[in-house]
């Protein structure tokens, strides 16, 4: 049978592991700034690892991604990962900024800057902060060409008059 | 004439029984409770809900509002109702200072998110509800009054923020109008709002700032007083 002295130290115990795990979702929820509740939720089943995105709303995103639809591409791959904390989604969503706003003659620059915002946080969800995808239909497939690319689409330079320009392959 | 226990005599009312329960109370209003209290005190103070997007922001204090929890703090010990020796001492047993000490820095932390969520967030008047604030708790200070006194003076500090920025200033700030701006418009006759600038959040973050003073003022009710029993892990 427990003392009482032993359930006052059960009690406290108990009590401080509470305070920490609530006083750290406190803090970390201050820290990420959360704007719905599906990111809130997400991102705490993220950080324990139990967070899955809905795979059938995925697919849709990809096939309309490579029949360049984006903007159905981005409202599927949205429905597919509410909380944006999937590193694979979240850089397919800068790819179809990147390829939306990517031209012949110039870029889209808002939809550039889309780009970069998306794929900055999709590199800050990512474990090791690197992303690496496995599409043969993609021609950058890790976050850092991607990352260069749109660099290079947001730079403006003497390239840019280069008539020859017109003829440049498709990210 | 005393009277021997008999068999039949309830064993939950004799003296040490009663004792432990008080005891056992005391222990989980310290270490779940309490902490649980400000912690949520904490979390709600910065949330708010911005009127156009319905979006979730969460504002941490300001430094102001830290500089005025301390302030605050300070008044809870000078008037006796937060006695930080209950709490923390030498001869209590580790856990149940680390206990106490969860108490202390989660009241902090709550303290300075209710003054964030009762001051406006930037411009003029969040400059006069923090000096109104600061001026309320140095008169408090000075006056020094006792426990009861002192929870009567945070009711009527918080309460009548509360009141300026969640009724009046949302009110007047409506830009779809309403009764209450009216009535006050009406009160205020000759009186414009020139340059005075405030953004009023979406009224769902008036309610959780309500219920959030709310059981701040709960919790500061229920810190412990001066111990009249032990603690259980300190016999």
């Amino acid at each position: 049978m427990p003392t009482l002295a032993g359930s006052g130290t059960l009690i406290r115990s108990f009590g401080l592991v509470l305070s920490l795990a609530y006083g750290s979702l406190i803090v970390w929820t201050y820290a990420n700034q959360p704007r719905t509740m599906a990111e809130m939720t997400g991102g705490i089943t993220a950080s324990v690892g139990a967070y899955r995105i809905d795979q059938a709303s995925f697919e849709d995103g990809l096939r309309y991604f490579h029949s360049d639809k984006f903007l159905e591409a981005r409202s599927a791959f949205a429905r597919a990962d509410p909380a944006k904390q999937d590193a694979t989604t979240q850089f397919y969503i800068a790819y179809s900024f990147l390829r939306q706003g990517w031209g012949r003659v110039y870029n889209d620059a808002t939809l550039m800057q889309q780009a970069q915002a998306t794929l900055d946080h999709a590199i800050e969800v990512a474990p090791g902060g690197r992303i690496s995808v496995k599409d043969p239909n993609l021609t950058l497939t890790s976050s850092d060409e991607l990352r260069a690319e749109i660099a290079r689409g947001l730079t403006h330079d003497s390239s840019d008059l280069n008539p020859l320009k017109v003829f440049r392959g498709r990210p | 004439m005393a009277t021997t226990p008999t068999a039949s005599s309830p064993p939950l009312l004799t003296g040490p029984t009663i004792v432990d329960r008080a005891a056992r109370a005391r222990v989980v209003r310290e270490s779940i409770m309490l902490p649980l209290i400000f912690l949520t005190v904490a979390f709600g103070g910065g949330l708010r809900v911005t009127a156009v997007s319905r979006q979730l922001v969460f504002l941490p204090p300001s430094l102001m509002a830290l500089v005025l929890a301390l302030l605050l703090l300070g008044a809870l010990v000078r008037t006796g109702t937060l006695l930080p020796e209950v709490l923390m001492r030498p001869d209590r047993a580790p856990l149940a200072n680390a206990s106490g000490l969860i108490v202390l820095i989660s009241l902090f932390a709550a303290a300075a998110q209710v003054f964030n969520t009762t001051t406006p967030e930037s411009g003029l008047l969040q400059f006069i509800v923090n000096l109104f604030f600061f001026l309320l708790l140095w008169n408090t200070v000075a006056a020094q009054p006792d426990r009861r006194r002192m929870v009567s003076s945070l009711i009527v500090i918080f309460g009548g923020a509360f009141v300026v920025k969640y009724v009046v200033l949302a009110a007047l700030y409506d830009p779809n109008g309403g009764l209450t701006k009216r009535v006050l418009m009406t009160m205020l006759e000759g009186v414009t709002l020139g340059g005075l600038t405030y953004q009023s959040p979406a009224p769902v973050t008036g309610y959780v700032a309500f219920f959030t003073v709310l059981l701040f003022l709960i919790g500061v009710t229920l810190l412990p007083a001066r111990a009249v029993v032990p603690d259980l892990d300190d016999r």
